[in-house]
């Protein structure tokens, strides 16, 4: 039978459209259950459908066998529930999976996944093709309305249509909702209703579900009870005109790390001016969450604020201390400065929230017996969020995964629910699946569909001839399920003990990997050199390697060193090692950056995988030897594929950052008498160069690290796009990544390029779509810093379990910024990093001096200044499980009056601190 | 305009049986033939309507669109005749052949319309000078079979009955600047009032006689005819001569009478039959072309 439906809409130019489509009802949908007699049998391979005798948890609402039958609202809101192996036998009908998929993409990616998990027996009902269940929008009757009438008809036909099945136990259709008047009209016409919290509730067997119910509190229901806290958001509409009119501003919303009263909002646009807009005050923060889309308006100018040096945390344990907070905002205005005022305003209205599944841990309620706790997510930039749980106590000192479901004005925190737990903290394995999924890394293990793209081994090379890069793009086919998971992942995260590969092992560690003796395919970039290095012509070509010797850079070290050896492959390494050098020489001259980061690296036991010892890394000559000819093989192919395609080659560039980055680095070393030059990236490399002081030998590396701070962030760009190309760091006017196609997709890209500029493959569309390479750089650049992060969190992750087994130690330090209340210290011996703070809860704070010229903090009569050196005694404080930390203390200077170790604690925040801890210059 | 080739023999017999009220399909001067009106059959317009008079076919489509309002008329919206004469009607309308006709057919009822009274083009304003809704009236000639105005303005006005426009609600913020919002419950929409829409009776001048509704064969034993526009109260709202002929002012007062009187009782057939179908509702079995 045919129908249609019609419906207007509005075209983008404003013009009012009918359209009509034909909608064809069919008689032959199956209803799914496997008993069913009535329906044509289900075509092979869709799934497994109902269960004949439903199995799953026993409700005591209803004891007999059932079918869940969900509202759109409840899948949204409820999907941490329905996830759950006990929850089975559900019915999705195509309107509420359609309505899903208009509202959220990744809650509908979700259900799609448990619809095809064949042990869930989830069904999805195609009703709006049945032509029983099909039912037309009436008059006077919303499309809401309309959806919600049409699953109470598909419930009707269900329940009716079961009990037509010849079976001696009659199964039933629940039919879960929400929604007060949807669950009164259903009952009305005699279908059996329930909420979603009654059915959780009714299933004795499991009562850890219930704290998984998402608490979405009626908008009527807010209201009655407590104070209201926050100021209303604005509509959405409204906020869409106010940002085209110019009253708000659009922005993503960071929350400060160091001080959870204030966050800075980064204006969405090219607007040169109030680009950065602060926002300070409970208030004002209006319930934004970190990375959420907001929109602000910017307060008056007498109003506006400079970024306070004050580090808080929020640890009120009582929720309704409102005036305490008060207090705390106090502290945030003091007096500074004029001109260091910046634009600030405050939040009127959220565009999009980004919440996301966060990992944290519980601070159990102090009340006994209490249901609900306040859970600390692991990121400190996440507010505390409310849940509510029976299991508090099993869940003490486990890191747990919260989802965010709404936050009602009169409330502190935001309300949410428990989704998983990940296992008892400080334990390795949960550290590093806490550490990947905060910073994004997808893990999981490769799936079938991409592993079919790997050829069949054992593989031999069909006919081809070379040297150099391994030539990943051979495997890796653009467009297939391998090409797409690699695009996703972008790049291969190293953690301390742990490697997140971007490509399967068999790639990486064999096909791709250029061992000795074998033959293996390449992608070679040959310089033809005189003896000053200069490349007198370039040729790149794909090829067969067989590499002659595999050699570590400690071994080729040893070859060069040793004047005994002169067989051919150590002439020819000594030969490399001269053209290097003078390379070096010549980018140094050009104005390339040297700067140090302290590089840690653990020496792992071999049984138990537990770091033993600390090391910061060593460079050895022959490191410095590849790095040359890398850098010069990457600006090679750089040109080449920008020569070819100047409008999509994917290129990398490294800013020159804003003179006022380098502020405090200026100020810092006025403090020492030295003089350090901005203004070009020559100069900067000079007077660092001469920035020395013979009785304080660390300090040009203390200089040097401050240096790092103030750069920017390398990123990768489609050509098209953009028009700056300078590599600032790398003093190169052109830059991109080649030569690890292994462990970075960028590279993989750049072999295509290179591979069709020289005519070695073809193309396809994707690769020569500007913007689709655009938004593929934006992947990149976002997996880069996750991956960066990630791999600073599992260093400090495995530094703690190093000083765990430590126990405590002293050691030299040395101060890298001063700040309000606080400094923060840098170990070089292990290259650790901490923040010192000087007031403590319970205890007299002590007199705080801080002067924001020099800059210098007096604590009492101590007088502190950057790079002074320190003594700290460090020790892991586990006193608190819910935020293991490293805690310094001070051992010298000594502070007069007061008593070490309780006053002057430094502590490490040994996670959440990906930021602060060294800013690596990337290539 | 379609014609056919007669023999004098053939005009003088249709002559005479009319000077004895005697048509040759056995109609009287003053009788219509059957009429056939079916509404909304295309989906995808506002409004539609195809009405079969005789063999004559016309199918009429009005669709709404946002426009803005004429600078003499900023608060009416208004309308827009097109008329497509297909060359299935005739194989003189290949090519720009139908051109010619379909203009004059257009033009005659921006003439029929031009009166106030006709439709109220006021409700047609969204909001003045800026936003006003335009009704494009598309005609098309599937078969000429005689008497194409009479057909097509009875299809018009059928159509214009049908017409569901959608119902917009302007938005005005602080600053001015205005929002048009669309309201999501497709069956949210105003009707036009078609009681005073004119229908066109054609008054055919053959020998010393008049008729209505003349057939091809009929048309070309006319030498004049005379078209008027008559609303259901009876009103005459536009007049014109058509063909060669002249007529004299004696005859000219009688047709006038005649169509005033065939073109009440033409209008109070048409709205009752156009009821009878919307009381319907949506479970009418639609004929469309396969009746």
């Amino acid at each position: 039978m045919l129908t249609s439906r019609t419906f207007l809409k509005r075209t983008r130019a404003g013009a009012v459209v009918k359209v009509v489509r034909e909608h064809y009802l069919r008689e032959d949908i199956p209803c799914g259950a496997a008993a069913c007699r009535l329906c044509p049998p289900r075509p092979a391979g869709a799934g497994r459908g109902l269960e004949a005798q439903p199995s799953g948890a026993a409700s005591s609402l209803c004891p007999g066998p059932h079918y869940l039958l969900p509202d759109t609202n409840l899948l949204l809101h409820q999907i941490d529930i329905l996830e759950d192996p006990v929850i089975k036998n559900v019915i999705v009908l195509q309107t509420v999976l359609q309505e899903v998929r208009n509202r959220s993409a990744p809650v509908y990616k979700r259900i799609r996944d448990v619809i095809q998990n064949p042990e869930k027996h989830f069904y999805s009902f195609t009703n709006e093709h049945h032509r029983e269940t099909y039912i037309q929008q009436e008059q006077g009757e919303s499309s809401n309305d309309r959806n919600d009438r049409a699953i109470r008809v598909a419930v009707k036909w269900y329940s009716e249509h079961l009990k037509k099945i010849e079976d001696e136990e009659k199964i039933q259709v629940i039919f879960l909702t929400n929604d007060r008047t949807n669950k009164e009209k259903a009952l009305e016409e005699g279908i059996t209703a329930y909420t979603c919290e009654e059915y959780i509730k009714s299933l004795i067997a499991n009562p850890d579900l219930v704290d998984r119910l998402a608490c979405v509190s009626d908008e009527g229901k807010e209201i009655e009870s407590g104070k209201i806290i926050f100021p209303e958001h604005i509509p959405l509409s409204k906020l869409q005109q106010g940002i085209k009119s110019g009253v708000y501003l659009q922005g993503t919303y960071r929350a400060s790390r160091d001080n959870y009263l204030e966050a800075t909002v980064w204006v969405h646009g090219d607007a040169e001016e109030n680009k950065e807009i602060i926002i300070q005050g409970l208030k004002h923060l209006n319930r934004a969450v970190h990375e959420d889309i907001v929109a602000v308006e910017l307060l008056a100018k007498d109003e506006w604020v400079a970024l306070s040096s004050v580090i808080l945390q929020d640890d009120g344990q009582n929720e309704d201390d409102i005036e305490n907070e008060e207090e705390k905002e106090n502290i945030l205005k003091t007096s500074v400065n004029k001109d260091m005022l910046r634009p600030t305003g405050k939040v009127v209205g959220i565009i999009k929230r980004n919440w996301r599944p966060f990992c944290g841990m519980l601070s159990k309620s102090q009340i006994k017996e209490a249901r609900r706790h306040l859970f600390t997510p692991a990121d400190r930039r996440i507010p505390r969020i409310r849940i509510e749980t029976r299991q508090a106590d099993t869940l003490e000192g486990q890191r747990i995964i919260v989802a965010i479901d709404g936050w009602p004005r009169n409330s502190r925190y935001p309300n949410g629910h428990f989704v998983k737990n990940l296992g008892s903290a400080g334990d390795k394995e949960t550290e590093t699946e806490v550490l990947l999924l905060e910073h994004d890394v997808p893990h999981q293990p490769f799936s079938q569909g991409v592993l079919s793209f790997l050829p069949k081994m054992p593989w031999s090379i069909t006919e081809q001839v070379g040297v150099h890069i391994a030539d990943v793009s051979h495997f890796i086919r653009p467009g297939n399920a391998l090409d797409e998971e690699s695009a996703k992942r972008g790049t291969t995260v190293y953690l301390c003990e742990k490697r997140i590969d971007m490509v399967p092992e068999l790639l990486s560690s064999n096909l791709c990997s250029l061992r000795s003796n074998v033959d293996r395919l390449a992608f070679s970039c040959i310089w033809e050199m005189n003896h000053k290095a200069e490349i007198l012509k370039t040729r790149f070509t794909k090829s067969i390697i067989n590499s002659k010797a595999s050699l570590t850079y400690a071994e080729a070290q040893m070859r060069i060193d040793s004047t005994t050896m002169n067989d051919d492959i150590t002439t020819s390494l000594r030969g490399l090692n001269k053209l290097a050098k003078i390379l070096k020489k010549k980018r140094i001259d050009n104005g390339a950056l040297t700067l140090s980061s302290p590089e840690v690296r653990f020496h792992m036991d071999s049984e138990t995988h537990d770091p033993i010892d600390l090391q910061t890394k060593e460079l050895k000559e022959t490191n410095s030897m590849v790095e040359e000819f890398m850098l010069l093989a990457n600006v090679s192919v750089a040109q080449k594929i920008y020569e070819e395609f100047p409008e999509f080659a994917l290129l990398r560039k490294h800013p020159a950052p804003p003179p006022s980055n380098y502020d405090i680095l200026v100020k810092a070393a006025k403090s020492k008498n030295l003089e350090i030059k901005t203004d070009s990236a020559k100069a900067l490399a000079e007077s660092l160069d001469k920035a020395e002081s013979p009785e304080f030998p660390y300090l040009n590396t203390l200089l040097r690290i401050l240096t790092t701070r103030c750069m920017m962030q390398a990123v990768y760009f489609c050509s098209g796009m953009d028009n700056d190309f300078h590599h600032y760091g790398l003093a190169s006017p052109i830059y991109t990544h080649f030569t690890s196609p292994i462990r970075r997709y960028a590279d993989i890209i750049v072999h295509r390029l290179l591979a069709v500029a020289i005519g070695a493959d073809s193309t396809y569309p994707e690769l020569t779509d500007k913007h689709k390479l655009a938004d593929m750089c934006k992947n990149l650049n976002y997996r880069h810093k996750m991956a960066q992060y990630a791999q600073r969190a599992s260093v400090a992750f495995h530094t703690q379990l190093f000083f765990k087994s430590k126990g405590i130690v002293n050691e030299d330090a040395y101060i890298l910024f001063v700040r309000k209340n606080a400094v923060v210290v840098l170990i070089p011996k292990y290259g650790l990093e901490g923040t010192v703070f000087f007031e403590e809860k319970g205890k007299p704070t002590p007199r705080l001096d801080y002067n924001n010229e020099v800059p210098s903090l007096t604590v009492e009569d101590t007088t502190l200044h950057v790079f002074d050196k320190v003594k700290v005694n460090i020790m892991l404080d586990a006193s608190n499980i819910q935020h293991q930390k490293i805690r310094m203390v001070l051992v010298e200077p000594k502070i007069v009056e007061n008593d070490v170790p309780a006053n002057l604690s430094t502590e490490i925040s040994s996670k959440n601190e990906p930021e602060k801890k060294k800013k690596k210059l990337q290539k | 305009m379609a014609s056919v080739v007669l023999s004098e023999a053939e005009k003088l017999y249709i002559v005479h049986g009319i000077q004895e009220d005697l048509r040759v399909d056995g109609r009287g001067c003053e009788d219509y033939r059957c009429a056939e009106v079916e509404t909304d059959v295309v989906s995808n317009t506002s409004g539609s309507a195809r009405v079969k008079l005789g063999h004559t076919d016309i199918l009429v489509g009005v669709k709404a669109e946002m426009g803005t309002p004429k600078l003499e008329k900023p608060d009416e919206g208004y309308l827009e005749f097109f008329v497509d004469c297909s060359a299935n009607a005739t194989p003189e309308f290949e090519g720009r052949g139908g051109e010619e006709l379909g203009t004059e057919i257009a033009n005659t009822f921006y003439r029929v319309f031009s009166s106030e009274s006709s439709i109220d083009l006021k409700s047609l304003c969204i909001n003045p000078r800026e936003h006003c809704w335009v009704l494009y009236v598309d005609v098309l000639l599937l078969e000429c079979g005689g008497n194409l105005f009479d057909a097509i303005s009875i299809a018009v006005k059928a159509a214009l009955f049908n017409t569901r426009i959608p119902k917009v609600r302007v938005l005005e913020d602080e600053e001015g600047s205005k929002e048009i919002e669309l309201s999501d419950d497709p069956y949210d929409c105003i009707r036009l009032n078609v009681d005073d829409v004119p229908c066109i009776v054609t008054l055919s001048k053959i020998g010393y006689r008049h008729v209505v509704d003349a057939t091809l064969q009929e048309e070309a034993c006319s030498l004049a005819s005379l078209l008027i526009s008559v609303t259901s109260k009876g009103a005459l709202t536009s007049m014109k001569k058509v063909g060669k002929g002249s007529l004299d002012p004696e005859s000219i007062f009688e047709m006038m009478e005649t169509g005033r009187r065939v073109g009440k009782s033409l209008h109070i057939a048409l709205q009752k039959i156009l009821d009878e179908e919307e009381s319907l509702g949506t479970s009418r079995q639609k004929v469309g072309f396969l009746g």
